[in-house]
């Protein structure tokens, strides 16, 4: 579909009403389930949860290839599909439901710069350590990546993914990284959003918004994820006023839920 | 001194043939002779073990006839083979020491084909067109192995393909062929069984982002290895236009116990009866039908279901759409079956008769079809005993599902025009009138076309 198309598709949608039936989904969560797509799937959980809106989370094992854009999680709303955390937020914005409307211009700008430090930094350093460091990769990523398939396909499609993913390490300037330097800059991108943070409950001070779900998302995923090396977590550790900050928001939004 | 020589001799020079002797007219049919060497000139890498089967026969020759009817023969079959361009044969009668004086000499003359050769076609399939490059090397390793590459670039469906085959020699007829999925061909009486395995590695996805949900949850990748069993009855003296005979092929397909993850059971047949009526027109009936069990609890992927409707099965009706749909996109079905009745005639007024005119037929036909979904008690595996029959009566059993596929059927009626191309294709032009439609059919009416190899 052109963009015009989709602009007004976007737009019928949005007379709608948010159903009771949407559906959120993700690979399998005990067997299949990566470290990153995890983050990005709680952030997007959070996010709903914050605007109030129900959505039922299920687990598919080809959840990647029905996603429209090739990432998870996306969500089935109506008969309409949106992946990844950036047009979701989007379409619930159509729908009439926003966290950020009452900031002002100064203040989104930067709650965009954050959350673009969050994809830039910590996605991608979790991308790196679940695909480039062979340990990683051997032991945990490329078994449960290909945990539904039988073989040889198992083997194919873990070792096509793990090549694509290296690929864009590449592209983006992290080819040439070794494991330390990306825990620096994991530590770095904490310090960031511990300044910002401060002593606030959430980073825009009384509201939670996107960005509130999006480090929830990735900073409780690495705390309870467990890796060859605890290294990761160590580093978030050290900042406790981002432990606290997650610890807040699951016990406010993820009550029912068991940690 | 006579008869069984297998000589081979690649470096012989061709022996000049003798003046004609004037005066000595003799009646040759009736000569006794017996042929003394059998050579075969021109080989390179072809193995001399595999052309003595075919050879082999020349040595009974008793007569000139006979030579040169049996050497004629003999000249098919190594043609047959596939290595050779060019089989020449020269009769000559023996010279030198051991010579009988009716003994004869027959030499082939053959010229090997090259090592690789490379071919570029354009292929038009059941409603689908494609481009097709292919690498072949015939004669690998001496006897007749045949090793093809193909890639496939087509408007529906991109493939590649490793093909290998190796005759059996002395038996050309039963082959080993790995197609990538080894499969062997054998006569038995008057049927052909074919055995084969194949393993299948498959990814869908969806071709556009409006794509129903029910199609996008089938996208991914699969893997299917089966074992399937196939028995054709050919009686028909043609394959594309018939005017007597029956055909009866039979399929069954079991996936899922050699490894991958499609796991089913699927059965199908096609049987057609041809029988020449008044003036050269020709009454055909055919019957197709399957149907599809998945083993062990799993819904059945959609690549795997059958489709029905199009100018190639129920005429009438748009391509593959008939039965369960999902906002448009058709999903195929568990169980079908359909069902045609044509009458071929020439052209009216006959133009073009003996050449051009007899490829086509003007036909009237009737088809009639249905597909559905099978909701079988037995999918839900591990029942406990007790339970089967309250689950039996609480979802269908097979009458209900027979049942099913008697309402509603689809069917249409129309004639119009059929061109044969070459032996294996036809195109048609058809006037159509669809009946039975049910909601969610996509009909053609009017004018359709359609071009394809296997029609009902």
């Amino acid at each position: 579909m052109s963009l015009a198309a989709e602009a007004f598709v976007s737009q019928m949608a949005a007379a709608e009403p948010w159903p009771e039936n949407a559906s959120l989904y993700q690979p399998l969560k005990e067997d299949q389930i990566l470290l990153s797509d995890c983050a990005t799937s709680l952030a997007v959980q959070a996010y709903l949860r914050m605007c109030g809106l129900p959505v039922q989370v299920v687990c598919r094992a080809n959840a990647e290839y029905m996603s429209p854009s090739g990432k998870i999680p996306f969500i089935h709303v109506g008969n309409q599909v949106v992946s990844e955390l950036g047009p979701i937020v989007q379409f619930t914005k159509a729908k009439g439901h926003s966290l950020s409307d009452g900031l002002d211009d100064v203040q989104r700008a930067e709650m965009k710069a954050y959350m673009e430090l969050v994809n830039n930094m910590l996605l991608t350093a979790e991308l790196y350590i679940q695909w480039c460091d062979e340990a990683t990769a051997a032991e945990i990523s490329r078994p449960r990546y290909s945990s539904p398939y039988p073989w040889p396909l198992s083997n194919i499609l873990a070792y096509q993914k793990q090549w694509e993913v290296r690929r864009k390490m590449n592209a983006v300037g992290w080819g040439g990284k070794n494991l330390e330097q990306v825990y620096e800059d994991v530590s770095q991108c904490c310090q960031a959003l511990s300044q910002r943070l401060g002593t606030q409950p959430f980073f825009f001070n009384k509201q939670p918004t996107e960005l509130d779900a999006l480090v929830f998302g990735h900073l409780f995923t690495i705390l309870t994820t467990r890796l060859t090396s605890s290294e990761l977590a160590e580093r978030i550790k050290s900042y406790s006023n981002l432990l606290s900050f997650c610890r807040r928001i699951e016990q406010t939004y993820f009550e029912d839920k068991s940690s | 001194m006579h008869g069984r020589d297998l000589g081979v001799n690649p470096d012989d020079l061709v022996e000049a043939p003798e003046p004609e002797q004037e005066g000595k007219q003799e009646i040759l049919e009736n000569k006794d002779v017996v042929v003394q060497h059998v050579n075969i000139q021109g080989l390179g890498r072809t193995k001399e073990d595999l052309l003595g089967y075919e050879i082999s026969d020349v040595f009974h020759a008793k007569n000139l006839i006979d030579v040169m009817k049996k050497a004629h023969v003999a000249r098919q079959k190594l043609l047959r083979l596939g290595i050779f361009n060019e089989v020449e044969v020269l009769i000559d009668t023996t010279e030198g020491a051991d010579a009988l004086p009716n003994g004869l000499d027959v030499t082939f003359e053959v010229t090997e084909i090259k090592r690789l050769t490379g071919s570029y076609n354009t292929m038009v399939g059941n409603n689908e067109g494609s481009m097709v490059l292919g690498l072949k090397l015939p004669n690998m390793l001496g006897r007749a192995e045949k090793l093809t590459f193909q890639f496939s670039y087509g408007t529906k469906e991109t493939s590649y393909g490793l093909s290998f085959f190796k005759p059996q020699p002395g038996h050309f007829e039963r082959k080993y062929v790995a197609d990538p999925a080894p499969q062997t061909l054998f006569p038995l009486g008057m049927t052909s069984h074919t055995l084969k395995w194949e393993g299948v590695w498959r990814e869908l996805g969806c071709l556009a982002r409006s794509a129903s949900f029910a199609v996008r949850e089938e996208s991914g990748h699969s893997l299917k290895s089966a074992l399937s069993h196939t028995v054709s009855v050919d009686s028909r003296n043609s394959a594309i236009f018939p005017s007597r005979g029956a055909l009866l092929r039979i399929n069954q397909e079991l996936a899922g116990y050699t490894g991958g993850d499609a796991s089913f059971l699927k059965e199908d047949f096609e049987l057609q009866l041809n029988r020449r009526l008044f003036w050269d027109s020709v009454l055909c009936a055919s019957l197709w039908g399957g149907v599809l069990c998945p083993i062990g609890g799993q819904s059945s992927c959609i690549a795997d279901r059958f489709y029905l409707g199009g100018p190639t099965s129920v005429r009438g009706f748009g391509m593959y759409s008939i039965g369960p749909q999902s906002e448009g996109d058709y999903l195929g079905g568990e169980a079908y079956w359909a069902g045609g009745l044509h009458l071929y005639t020439p052209l009216p007024f006959r133009p073009g008769r003996g050449g051009f005119g007899d490829l086509f037929r003007t036909h009237f036909f009737l088809n009639a079809g249905n597909l559905c979904n099978l909701n079988y008690a037995f999918r839900v595996p591990y029942i406990l005993w007790f339970d089967i029959e309250s689950v039996m009566c609480a979802g269908e059993g097979p009458r209900a599902h027979l049942q099913k596929l008697a309402e509603c059927i689809r069917w249409s009626y129309g004639a119009g025009i059929v061109l044969r191309l070459g032996n294996i294709a036809r195109l048609e032009l058809n006037y159509c009138v669809p009946m039975g439609v049910q909601s969610g059919d996509r009909i053609c009416d009017g004018v359709q076309f359609g071009a394809g190899i296997r029609f009902l």
